[in-house]
């Protein structure tokens, strides 16, 4: 066990502290245009595809590089790329389970964000039961037909393709009839709806799919294995992120502590209430904890192990714990933490929303509760856990014909 | 960068895992209940023979030079069998002050014996009024001749009843200074006192004028405050271990009954209500892993945040530690408030350890102190 960094390690993030030094934006780019000349700056700067092979314009990074750069970018609160989810996700899942004429197709495309990308997996009545999806997708003989509707698209409304889950077999049993494709979003039976959430923002759209085409070459994988796909994409542990979500956090929470001097209470400032020492304490305490969690992921990435089912350990701690965060700002900045606009500059948070708008802590702490719903809930993490790494019986459910 | 064991590390463990699991089952912990002193000669010598008792000791003084980490391995099995004992309290809380601040006489002469197990030690950390932050010791330390008479009561002094000698900190013309006190000399007198963990020995400790002779005074006159900070820290990282460990097996248990028992026609384990709370059990141990281990490496490592680490571990594990040991009677149900079911030996050690060395509260502040500058 040591927990110093190796002097490769230090020696690689002065080198990414002084590039991000020399080519941060004066002002954070607002447009989607503005956010793509950042993005295609980030990628000459050799940042972005960290850890893809290099044959498809990846840079084979190890983790802890990638974890270095992505913490490096929150410490300097550089705006993230854009294409997030080709990035994260839809790049992976062609990595791993894409032919060799996918891997060349698409992912240089990615990587330069010419193409953005979204992921069509949840339906309306398809949500923590992602494997009931109804889309289908009929064999046209020289394509495929999709026909349904999906919805917590995020970036639907930019992206040119969508990862696709859809149903090719409706008699198999449910896991095994969905195959998994990559459908153009610029087409006639595509339509994209905004979808407002309770922040007032719109990252999220809701996409309607009518005899939309999806080309045979554009199938990932073999037919029926769409679930298995789906499931080890979605386990993938951004590790690469780990890092970066604490450097986050702690900005923010220094911010909140500075404000704690600023406010007051009965006539002293709160940071010398007793009472708001022990919950800022204890916030500190817990993000420290997730902190050391991070490294403890990096650790078993870097020995190239897979951290599987204990990655669902970790999203339930940290997510759980960013609402417990974000409850305990808005305590302290009291009306301050609900303003959306106008906030004192030393009250005032700016976080990246990831879609160029800029965050408050009232955005923040609604935020927070989209964290322990998205990418599986606590609740099916918690059985994830449950079942997979404590080994407790399976429960009985009605699609599964009973308890096993 | 690596959070995770040597193979030595874990040789470490397995060894102690199964000296404990022969030496120190259940049934073993169940007898010390009712011994008056509390603890197993046979196992202490075993402890012995394989460098436990002088393992963070430089080789020179009978140790086996080992760092914190492995320390903290050693007390999270200690933990997982509620092992009752003088461990922590001799090789903790007296071996580090001396190591930390003994003059070299006094280092030849406690160190070996401890690391052999011929001595043990304890500190009083702890008066009436239940602060342990040094600055709140009354007790008083006045000269006579070379030597020094001191004054004082201290309560829940751990294993005091079987040390021979307890450090004792006191305030003196210089200040806050560090003494080494025979517990049965003139001057002292022990009183046990019985708690709910019956692995837990604490006796208060009454100081009416007993004499410390010039060469009991451990680090310089008035110079105590350093070195019992440093020794709190360690204190309440290798408690935090053993409640980790106690948090561990009473979760192995809870888990293990879920699999077996069975209400309304089915495995009480595929009701999410218990799953849920198992799962939540797990992510509670996990996260007191790393707590532990990562303070533990930052006070070894000498590191920058070591101090605030301790803390965090200490303030983090004793919540946790207390939750998941009682979510595990929760799963059990009646029987796990038996008292012939051992989960209460886990329950009961955790809340022992979880108001020493620092509650959860104290080690807050001390954080808040941290991060607001």
């Amino acid at each position: 066990m040591d927990l110093n960094y190796s002097p490769e390690d230090i020696a690689y993030r002065k080198q990414v502290r002084a590039w991000l030094e020399q080519n941060l934006p004066s002002s954070p780019p607002r447009t989607l245009e503005e956010r793509k000349i950042w993005h295609r700056t980030l990628y000459d700067g050799g940042f972005l595809g960290m850890g893809w092979p290099t044959e498809y314009g990846g840079q084979g990074a190890r983790p802890m590089e990638q974890a270095i750069v992505a913490d490096e970018m929150a410490r300097a609160s550089a705006p993230a790329p854009t294409n997030g989810l080709g990035l994260g996700i839809v790049g992976p899942t062609i990595v791993v389970h894409g032919n060799e004429w996918q891997k060349k197709r698409y992912l240089p495309k990615i990587l330069t964000a010419e193409e953005m990308w979204c992921q069509l997996y949840s339906e309306p009545n398809s949500g923590s039961d992602l494997a009931s999806l109804k889309t289908s997708a009929e064999d046209k003989g020289d394509h495929f037909a999709v026909n349904g509707q999906k919805i917590w698209t995020s970036g639907g409304k930019v992206a040119d393709w969508g990862l696709l889950l859809a149903r090719t077999d409706p008699k198999a049993p449910k896991h095994k009839g969905i195959t998994c494709f990559l459908m153009s979003m610029r087409q006639p039976g595509v339509e994209v709806r905004p979808l407002k959430q309770i922040t007032g923002s719109a990252e999220f759209c809701e996409v309607f799919m009518t005899n939309a085409r999806v080309e045979k070459e554009n199938q990932i994988g073999k037919l029926g294995e769409g679930w298995a796909i789906a499931n080890t994409t979605l386990g993938y542990e951004r590790g690469g992120r780990s890092l970066a979500r604490i450097s986050g956090y702690a900005s923010q929470y220094h911010r909140l502590v500075g404000a704690a001097k600023k406010l007051m209470r009965n006539g002293r400032p709160l940071i010398e209430s007793p009472i708001v020492r022990q919950r800022v304490a204890k916030i500190w305490a817990d993000l420290e904890v997730e902190r050391y969690n991070a490294l403890r992921v990096l650790t078993q990435l870097e020995r190239g192990e897979h951290p599987g089912a204990g990655g669902s350990l970790t999203k339930l701690s940290y997510s759980e714990f960013e609402k417990r965060f974000m409850e305990v700002a808005q305590e302290i900045l009291g009306p301050y933490g609900q303003l959306t606009d106008g906030a004192p500059a030393e009250l005032a948070l700016e976080i990246d929303t990831a879609v160029g708008e800029m965050g408050t802590w009232a955005y923040g702490f609604l935020w927070s509760r989209a964290g322990t719903i998205y990418a599986g809930s606590s609740e099916i993490q918690k059985n994830v856990i449950g079942e997979r790494i404590l080994g407790l019986p399976k429960e009985s459910r009605a699609d599964r014909g009973g308890a096993r | 960068m690596n959070f995770s064991f040597s193979d030595d590390q874990i040789l470490l463990r397995n060894s102690a895992r199964a000296l404990l699991d022969e030496h120190c089952k259940p049934e073993h912990v169940r007898a010390m209940m009712d011994d008056k002193t509390g603890y197993g000669a046979p196992l202490w010598g075993e402890m012995a023979k394989l460098g436990w008792l002088g393992l963070p000791f430089p080789e020179q003084y009978g140790g086996a030079g080992l760092g914190l980490v492995e320390l903290a391995l050693v007390h999270e099995e200690m933990g997982r069998a509620a092992y009752p004992g003088p461990f922590l309290a001799s090789v903790v809380l007296g071996g580090f002050p001396i190591l930390l601040g003994g003059s070299a006489a006094q280092k030849e002469k406690w160190l070996p014996a401890v690391a052999s197990g011929r001595a043990r030690l304890t500190a009083a950390l702890q008066e009436d009024r239940l602060d342990c932050d040094p600055a709140g010791v009354t007790t008083t330390a006045a000269r006579a001749g070379d030597g020094w008479t001191l004054t004082g009561v201290k309560r829940f002094v751990p294993w005091a009843h079987v040390a021979d000698a307890v450090l004792v900190p006191a305030r003196g013309p210089e200040g806050l200074s560090l003494f080494l006190v025979d517990p049965k000399g003139a001057g002292a007198s022990l009183k046990p006192v019985t708690g709910m963990d019956l692995g837990t020995r604490w006796s208060e400790l009454r100081l009416e004028g007993a004499g410390v002779s010039a060469d009991g005074l451990v680090g310089n006159a008035g110079g105590a405050t350093a070195i019992l900070e440093s020794t709190l820290r360690r204190a309440a990282v290798c408690a935090s271990a053993e409640m980790l460990g106690a948090a561990r097996r009473s979760l192995d248990m809870a888990v293990g009954y879920a699999k077996v028992r069975e209400q309304f026609g089915q495995l009480i384990g595929t009701f999410q209500a218990i799953r849920h709370k198992c799962a939540e059990m797990l992510m509670e141990v996990e996260n007191s892993h790393s707590a532990v281990y990562y303070a533990a490496w930052a006070l070894e490592a000498g590191a920058e945040d070591a101090a605030v680490a301790a803390s965090i571990c200490k303030s983090y594990v004793s919540e946790s530690a207390r939750k998941v040991c009682g979510e595990a009677i929760q799963v059990h149900g009646g029987i796990g408030f038996t008292w012939e079911y051992d989960l209460h030996l886990y329950f009961k050690r955790a809340k022992s350890l979880e108001v020493q060395f620092g509650d959860a509260e104290y080690h807050r502040e001390l954080i808040a102190q941290h991060v607001s500058g």
